[in-house]
């Protein structure tokens, strides 16, 4: 490893440098206010199909956000460099578009500085970790898929970034982590099974663990048979609540969205929206999630309510959308300001029940266990009818008992409505890519609008 | 060529790969949006580096660097080949890939005005212009966007292949939405999620005359408000352009990649139902039916002089009269149907490993007329009109889209108008039953600038060419 890759490694040097930079850009601006956002890392991702590796990428990346305003006017211009003359043509950009946009009546200028508390969210050995490790990883879940005589794909991943946050409005905050991210997909036949995993430390993933776990279910899925859509129970295992809970928040968590009326909660918080039995937050400082201590306008990280017992509570605002929204203070849930989205809850959780998974299916009397979803979209956002497929295992349970694997459905259902039909939530929450952490949960009258061929 | 990539060739080479490509990439991009007669959200970006994909001991490595210094490189070399080797480790057969002739060559895509050059005050003129032409009692956005990407790339490989080429891309289009009493309808123009891209300049979002087309936008969006649902039932169904194009993009455009149909994207995206058994045999669609992936025609949003591994852009059938007779393929790939790349390994950025994509996916046109035409030639179905929500399997049979509009057919002539329109199939059950497709007259390209696909995501920008057809029997109306 050359000189540079050994020190870019260390992630207070990485901290103490972008935020260095980022106050030598703020006191040379010629903005009245300056916001810099700037990113450094690296992310390696290892991919593997039909037992072996097949795509293997590395990059070290760095960006940088930068945010101008000059008599209300707002220009934002982004680079994906950190080198002087980058950051400043960045900077001459930004300045163009303020000058050339409109003034906005309603700027409330940049949030200025809040107190930030750290979080722990760096392991310096997953920052570390070699392309053979990776590569043993992958070879760890391929070897569980031949026990079971499968075919193993899916990923290895493993990231380090900084990201530091400075201000002309006195905000200068910088913070680094590390990620790892597995997935396995197993075919057995034409029966196919899934596990994946999430974590600050890759030695918190289990490769052996996720190759049998798919695997498991790829035996179980084979010879699936067809079945007749129509209104089904389900058991939905935590990939398919994550997947829901994340176009929900899509849909529906935004200020942005709220504000200019295209969210479903909105001029509905503070009244039902689903069942008392639903219950989501957002909280990026829990370090059952991967933890971040501020967002993109180094705003502190905080937890908000989304949903109390059905009825909704907040929604995620960045300061424009929190000023527009008439709260003093945003919630913590800045995007960069080169997002049109601009605000998003981004660690999901929800309140588990008092049951395990195995009860959930144990107690239904006739209805389906999905593994996961696919390919989910957004029919109708007002409505927050969502579409989208099951996959990598869907089974027909009778009497409490798994019977026959079944092939994939399409569903077609107002999420919303749904969730207001759980009966039942498992005890442990699950932490799923996203990230976020979610009960198994069982709905009652789930619509399939359509079936597959597999 | 730049001295970086030569000197990365020569590393490369050092140090015993079979095979190895350096692209230097350098993007400029610029995202307009304007919300009711004033600027939402302006944005520009620029990024550059250098990506380094290698072949050792069989087995591939890639490594990006936004760093342009030689000792930036010379470390990428070093990660990339590392790489290569541990992916060798767990490797079961070499990879082999498909020969190529090296080239060196320039390209440039064809473009009156440089998107980028033209000022900011007259792009937001147009746009301010085009939002408050937008009028109605529930209307509550009216937006107009603009986009523009600029491509510089120069690529070198271990074969001898010097290329550089510039790519430039834009789009623009406008959206109105209404909102009253809890629900919400959309109209846009030319299509929808920002509008239609080309390769192209300033030029394109010009033509479309996005003043003119914005009352009666707003208009669309207004009435639709107020229209029943979609009714529910088998139909015969005609699609305009604007959603064919994503209708020949999801069931057409994404199965026919050879790399799906091997299986490398299984766990992702997913895989294919066009499985190498069906090359040459499997009608996929009826006789109407004609496609191709023609990374040459002029204006598409996947054109190109030659792809990131270097083979130039091509021409190649797809479908002939219904059957499957091609895939879009890449040189590690095309082996595998006894063939040579067909030239569609694209990546999103230096700092992406490319992988084949769809370039423009083209239905050619059939001869039914223009749609006016195919309307009066229809006794009872529906109109469909620009897209507002897609989602299909993971081996992309079973699919289901909504749109934003929906016009009734009696007796060969519009009726009344359906908001919340879907509709749904099985991919070859529903290309069987196409039984017209518009001429040449209806024919025009659309752009796709949000596909995705790969792991870590890559976005690429990719076209479509298609007239407007009809399709019997056609579930539609499916609702929650």
């Amino acid at each position: 490893m050359s000189a540079w890759a050994e020190a870019s490694r260390d992630p207070a040097a990485r901290e103490r440098r972008l935020l260095a930079l980022g106050q030598a850009m703020v006191r040379t601006s010629r903005a009245e206010e300056t916001e810099v956002l700037l990113a450094d890392g690296r992310e390696f991702l290892t991919r593997f199909a039909n037992n072996t590796i097949h795509q293997n990428v590395g990059a070290e990346e760095a960006s940088a956000v930068i945010r101008l305003v000059v008599d209300r006017r707002v220009g934002v211009a982004t680079a994906d460099s950190l080198e002087a003359d980058a950051l400043e043509a960045a900077r001459e950009s930004a300045l163009a578009v303020a000058e050339a946009a409109e003034p906005d009546p309603d700027w409330p200028g940049l949030p200025k500085a809040r107190p930030v508390k750290p979080v722990k969210a760096y392991h310096r050995a997953t920052a570390l970790a070699t392309p053979r490790t990776r590569a043993d990883f992958a070879a760890a879940v391929i070897a569980a898929a031949r026990e079971r005589d499968g075919e193993a794909a899916g990923i290895v991943q493993t990231e380090e970034g900084t990201l530091a946050v400075v201000t002309s409005r006195g905000v200068a905050v910088a913070a680094s982590r590390t990620r790892a991210e597995a997935n396995a997909m197993v075919t057995c036949g034409d029966g196919s099974g899934w596990a994946e995993a999430v974590a600050v430390r890759l030695s918190d993933l289990d490769a052996d663990r996720l190759g049998r776990r798919a695997a498991l279910t790829a035996e179980k899925s084979r010879d699936p048979r067809p079945l007749e859509p129509g209104a089904w129970d389900v058991v939905l295992e935590p990939p398919a609540v994550a997947e829901w809970l994340q176009y929900l928040a899509l849909v529906a968590f935004s200020g942005k969205d709220v504000e200019e009326g295209r969210s479903p909660l909105a001029g509905r918080l503070g009244h039902q929206v689903t069942g008392d039995q639903v219950t989501l937050w957002d909280n990026a400082r829990d370090r059952r999630t991967l933890p971040q201590p501020f967002d993109c306008e180094g705003q502190p990280a905080r937890r908000l309510s989304l949903i109390r017992e059905g009825v909704a509570e907040g929604v995620a605002t960045n300061h424009y959308r929190a000023r527009r929204l008439g709260r003093r203070v945003s919630t913590g849930h800045a995007l960069p300001a080169s997002s049109p989205q601009e605000c998003m809850p981004m660690h999901l959780f929800m309140k588990g029940g008092r049951a395990t998974a195995n009860q959930l299916v144990g107690e239904m009397e006739r209805g389906l266990l999905v593994t996961r979803l696919h390919y989910t979209n957004v029919l109708d956002p007002m409505e927050t009818v969502l579409t989208g497929m099951t996959r990598n295992g869907t089974f027909l349970v009778e009497h409490g008992k798994i019977v026959r694997a079944v092939r994939n459905l399409r569903y077609t259902e107002n999420v919303l409505a749904a969730l207001g039909r759980i009966d039942g939530l498992s005890r442990r929450l699950t932490r799923v890519p996203g990230p976020c952490l979610v009960p198994t949960v069982r709905v009652r009258g789930v619509q399939f609008s359509g079936a597959t061929e597999f | 060529m730049d001295d970086l990539l030569e000197r990365a060739v020569g590393l490369i080479e050092q140090a015993g790969a079979s095979y190895g490509d350096v692209r230097l990439r350098r993007d400029r991009t610029e995202r307009l949006a304007v919300q009711n007669g004033r600027p939402e959200h302006i944005a520009r970006s620029a990024s550059a580096g250098v990506g380094v994909r290698v072949l050792v001991d069989g087995a591939w490595g890639f490594f990006g660097t936004h760093r342009l210094q030689a000792a930036a490189v010379e470390e990428a070399v070093r990660q990339a080949v590392a790489i290569a080797r541990a992916s060798a480790a767990a490797r079961t057969e070499p990879v082999r890939l498909s020969p190529l002739e090296p080239a060196t060559d320039t390209y440039e895509t064809p473009h009156r005005r440089d998107p980028l050059a033209v000022a900011l005050e007259e792009k937001l003129d147009l746009l301010v212009r085009a939002t408050r032409a937008m009028r109605g009692p529930d209307l509550r956005l009216a937006q107009a966007f603009f986009s523009a990407f600029d491509t510089r790339q120069q690529f070198a490989s271990t074969e001898g292949s010097r290329l550089e080429q510039h790519i430039v891309q834009t789009g623009g289009g406008i959206a109105a939405t209404c909102i009253a009493d809890g629900r919400l309808q959309v109209r846009s123009y030319p299509n929808s999620f920002r509008g239609n891209f080309a390769t192209g300049g300033y030029e394109f979002v010009e033509a479309m005359d996005l003043v003119g087309e914005a009352p009666r936008v707003a208009q669309e969006a207004q009435a639709l408000l107020a229209a029943p649902p979609c009714p529910a039932g088998r139909r015969t169904l005609i699609l305009d352009g604007g959603q064919l194009a994503l209708q020949v993009h999801e069931s057409c455009g994404h199965p026919i990649e050879l790399d799906r149909v091997l299986g490398m994207e299984i766990a992702f995206a997913g895989d294919s139902f066009l499985t190498l058994d069906k090359l040459d045999t499997f009608q996929y669609g009826s006789e109407h039916v004609h496609i191709v992936a023609d990374a040459t025609c002029p204006g598409g949003l996947g054109t190109f002089g030659y792809d990131d591994e270097g083979v130039p852009a091509q021409k190649t059938p797809i479908v002939e009269a219904g059957r499957l007779v091609g895939y879009l393929s890449s040189r590690e790939t095309a082996p595998a149907i006894g063939r040579t790349s067909s030239g569609t390994m694209r990546a999103s950025g230096w700092n992406r490993l490319p992988l084949i994509r769809m370039t423009n996916v083209n239905l050619l046109p059939g001869q039914a007329g223009s749609l006016d035409d195919l309307v009066a030639d229809t006794d009872d179905g529906l109109l469909m009109m620009t897209n507002r929500s897609w989602s299909i399997d993971n081996k992309r049979l079973n699919f289901q889209f909504g749109t934003e509009m929906c016009r009734e057919i009696k007796n060969g002539r519009l009726g009344r108008m359906y908001r919340d329109a879907t509709y749904t199939g099985i991919t070859p059950d529903f290309w069987a039953a196409c039984d017209a497709v518009c001429g040449p007259e209806a024919w025009r390209l659309w752009g796709t600038p949000n596909c995705g696909k790969g792991q870590p995501g890559q976005t690429a920008r990719v076209g479509h060419g298609v007239a407007p057809a009809r399709f019997r029997n056609v579930r539609v109306g499916v609702k929650a």
